[in-house]
């Protein structure tokens, strides 16, 4: 009675099988493989690609945009990393701290994650302004303004806030899971052995959380090389190509110079470097916990 | 005596930290709701009194909401068809996520069939492969297709999610055979074992495949900034984006465009709060 059910359900289960592969054949292995073609071609998108070797990677090579743009990410990195882990550590230990209001508090900083990038990346131009609410209170406080996002070298770390904005809530409380998993004992033992603070979070707390801080610490990688609607909307990648990042020469060289195979080959370096990056960080940074 | 005034001491001066943190915390998160509070009340003041009445004083009115609805229509900007056209795409990839995913989980975890550790291991490899490498490639896919400015171009490439069966999948693998085999000898259907007991029975990841597609479809930019050009076909964060390009200094106007983009995923936010932080900590594992 339920063996024939069985064989029929195989069939339904095999079919719905290559359903998903034939749609992945079209819209993942296709894609994949003209980006092959695309990075050793010359090609417009109109007419047919020519093979052309490594004429692309000799151009990406000594395409100093290119260059400047993973100089970019490095300077994002430099402020986006240390600012976004120091706050939100520091949101995780008030969460764990607060009494009443906790799911409150919470979603106040996960509204950000949320929300809409164009939206707020329009709003924060504005609020960012040389005219914008926060010059006008500096203006009115401390009698000076700043060139938030005109100045080739404020304008990354003003990106960078706002991207800090957007994922504090989300990579709090990442931390603060992994705070409220430390048993109770490891402090009491700490305490007792007079540690001070300083020596409980960093000999404590901190290795205790290690694969949190790693996962965090990829995440803000991921995003440093993979940003797009932030510099596009706030900066357009401006002024003098200080926030000019790797998706937006892609987009740039695929889209308005009509350089297809040399976007490509961008990308597949973009996501080489991406990779290699990550695996050194957890490299270095990366510890088996283990508690006896 | 003395210990006793310590620990009172102790207590107090808990109290007084916690006291101050709890005051921190609700400062800052309403810090971080400011950009929120200053776009609303920018979207309905005079562009002329933006940026020099302080944020609650001013001439309220919904002039700019007005102004982009109707004489954006003459700007060749239209803002409800883009509204519209936001709507549909991300309501149809969210519902066919949601099948799709519901159906490819089930296949791959309560059905034996040949070749489907293979499967597995193909999802994986898909879900580790950054997303930029396909941008270019699916822009010559959706050429050659002849699909540039249509509405497939946003929706077709999104039908099958890769995360949407991972974690359905997820959820699935959990749920006992022993249910599956009830409703088999009641002669239920596959269709009904899936949407009358799986998704009930894991109904909080299915809520997050959905909610994050939902989110994720409304707030892409790069993708139908690429594929489409035509006004009409438009949705609305490229729409506001090309308006913002060229009418920048209607602060008020484009204040209010960024407050309707924005709208829609703070009520499903608030809505569904539950699901989202189950999402977040489900993924901190």
């Amino acid at each position: 009675m339920i063996k024939p059910l069985q064989m029929n359900e195989a069939k339904i289960g095999a079919a719905i099988a290559i359903g998903f592969l034939l749609f992945n054949a079209i819209f993942w292995l296709y894609p994949f493989v003209w980006l092959a073609i695309m990075a050793v071609s010359e090609w417009r998108f109109f007419d047919a690609p020519v093979f052309s070797g490594l004429t692309n990677l000799n151009y990406v090579l000594q395409d100093p945009e290119f260059w400047n743009s993973f100089w970019n990410v490095v300077r994002f990195m430099a402020y986006f990393i240390p600012i976004v882990l120091i706050s939100s550590l520091a949101f995780a230990f008030g969460l764990q701290h607060l009494g009443r209001g906790k799911v409150f508090v919470a979603l106040c900083f996960l509204l950000a994650y949320i929300s809409s990038g164009v939206a707020y990346s329009l709003v924060f131009t504005k609020v960012f302004s040389e005219t914008g609410p926060i010059n006008l209170f500096l203006l009115d406080w401390l009698g000076y303004t700043i060139p938030w996002l005109s100045s080739p070298t404020m304008a990354m770390f003003s990106v960078s806030l706002v991207i800090t904005w957007k994922f504090v809530g989300y990579f709090g409380l990442i931390f603060y899971s992994g705070l409220n998993a430390i048993p109770k004992e490891i402090y009491d033992a700490a305490k007792l052995d007079n540690c001070s603070a300083f020596t409980t979070l960093f000999k404590v707390t901190l290795p205790m959380i290690n694969a949190q801080l790693i996962m965090v610490l990829i995440f803000a990688i991921t995003v440093a090389f993979s940003i797009f609607t932030e510099p596009y909307m706030m900066t357009g990648g401006g002024p003098m190509e200080s926030t000019n990042m790797p998706q937006l020469v892609m987009y740039e060289t695929a889209f308005k110079r009509l350089q297809p195979g040399r976007a490509a080959l961008m990308a597949i370096i973009l996501a080489g470097v991406s990779y290699l990056v990550v695996r050194v960080v957890r490299k270095l940074f990366e510890r088996d916990l283990e508690i006896v | 005596m003395s210990f006793l005034n310590k620990i009172s001491i102790g207590l107090k001066k808990k109290t007084f930290g916690s006291w101050l943190i709890t005051i921190a915390m609700y400062t800052l998160a309403l810090t971080w709701l400011y950009p929120y509070i200053w776009m609303v009340t920018a979207s309905l003041k005079p562009t002329s009194e933006i940026y020099n009445t302080s944020m609650f004083s001013g001439n309220f009115s919904l002039d700019n909401f007005h102004f982009l609805f109707d004489s954006a229509e003459k700007l060749d900007r239209p803002f409800f068809t883009a509204l519209l056209n936001s709507f549909f795409v991300t309501l149809t990839v969210t519902f066919s996520v949601l099948l799709t995913s519901g159906y490819i989980a089930y296949a791959m975890t309560k059905i034996q069939f040949k070749g489907h550790k293979q499967l597995n291991n193909f999802l994986l490899f898909q879900m580790v492969l950054p997303g930029m490498l396909l941008t270019i490639p699916m822009f010559v896919l959706i050429k050659q297709l002849g699909l540039i400015n249509s509405y497939s171009a946003m929706i077709l490439p999104s039908l099958v999610s890769g995360w949407g069966v991972f974690m359905m999948a997820q959820a699935f693998k959990g749920t006992p055979n022993d249910y599956l085999d009830a409703a088999k000898l009641d002669r239920a259907s596959m269709s009904q074992i899936i949407f009358k007991l799986m998704v009930p029975l894991n109904k909080s990841i299915v809520a997050i495949v959905g909610l994050f597609t939902f989110t994720g479809t409304w707030d892409n930019f790069m993708w139908p900034l690429i594929v489409i050009s035509d006004v009409d076909k438009m949705p609305l964060s490229v729409l506001l984006a090309t308006f913002n390009k060229q009418f920048g200094e209607y602060v008020g106007p484009v204040m209010a465009g960024s407050v309707i983009q924005t709208l829609p995923l703070i009520i499903i936010f608030v809505i569904f709060r539950k699901y989202f932080l189950q999402g977040m900590s489900l993924s901190l594992k």
